[in-house]
């Protein structure tokens, strides 16, 4: 299968409505299965730890997929791959963060961010921006 | 509580074609969901079936491919939809796709639009707080 028939594929399977379950064999760690049921059944994380779980894989998939399709677009068009700046301009104006206004300084806020911590996200830069504005406040 | 990414014509544009002007914006947009999702942050991105239509946005053809597979949800003109959004134009003279979005938007609890008309789209919100992504 070529990447994008297994991408296609995964999508395919993400979307079904088909709501049959399985029993699988994954074992999973003792502890690990501890913890959840007692999130599930103390904190209400969910209904049941099938459902906390399924919800995680699914959220897992549905973002490595996405990346998947992003890092072969990049490959075809590198212009495409957004900066750590775009990113942090993104970030903020999808939540309406108080410095969405404010592309300059969250540019320079990133510029500043990748220089020491070059694996640094976009929220790192929110931070940092917001640091600097109530620093000079 | 989840977000959903609302895209209109103008974004579904801009993400599908890498030589559009404002490609690398809303792609950036879809990272940091991307991002987030793999944080188990609930958030995800959508289209109401209007604009899809609007756009041209056949998912059989493969001139779509792209855009088909980064998990964008459609979001169909249902009955209750197309009640609501029929008021909404009737009342603002909106277009259809539009009246479909602020359809969706009345029926969301947290709402992001990207698009290139920030006026139309707070029209349609008619008075409830949503982020307006201007491309």
């Amino acid at each position: 299968m070529t990447d994008y028939q297994v991408i296609d594929r995964i999508n395919e399977l993400l979307d079904s409505t088909d709501d049959q379950t399985v029993n699988t064999s994954m074992r999973i760690p003792a502890a690990l299965r501890d913890a959840a049921a007692l999130a599930v059944n103390e904190l209400d994380l969910a209904p049941s730890t099938t459902v906390l779980t399924a919800n995680a894989l699914r959220a897992a998939l549905e973002a490595a997929v996405m990346q998947a399709v992003l890092d072969r677009h990049y490959e075809e068009h590198p212009d495409a791959r957004p900066t750590l700046a775009d990113l942090a301009i993104a970030a903020a104006e999808l939540d309406g963060h108080p410095l969405a206004g404010q592309p300059g300084l969250l540019r320079q806020s990133a510029a500043e961010v990748q220089q020491r911590h070059p694996e640094a996200g976009p929220e790192d830069v929110l931070l940092w921006a917001e640091a600097r504005t109530s620093a000079a406040a | 509580m989840s977000r959903v990414v609302l895209l209109d014509n103008e974004a579904v544009h801009a993400l599908a074609d890498p030589a559009h002007p404002k490609h690398r914006r809303v792609i950036s947009h879809a990272v940091v969901v991307t991002r987030r999702k793999a944080r188990a942050v609930p958030v995800s991105i959508a289209v109401p079936s209007a604009v899809r239509v609007e756009a041209g946005w056949d998912r059989t053809a493969p001139a779509w491919a792209f855009i088909n597979r980064l998990r964008i949800a459609d979001i169909p003109l249902d009955a209750s939809h197309a009640d609501a959004a029929a008021a909404l134009r009737t009342r603002t003279r909106v277009s259809v796709a539009d009246a479909h979005l602020g359809a969706i938007v009345r029926a969301s609890n947290q709402v992001t639009v990207l698009t290139s008309d920030p006026g139309g789209m707070h029209l349609v919100a008619e008075g409830k707080p949503i982020e307006v992504v201007t491309l």
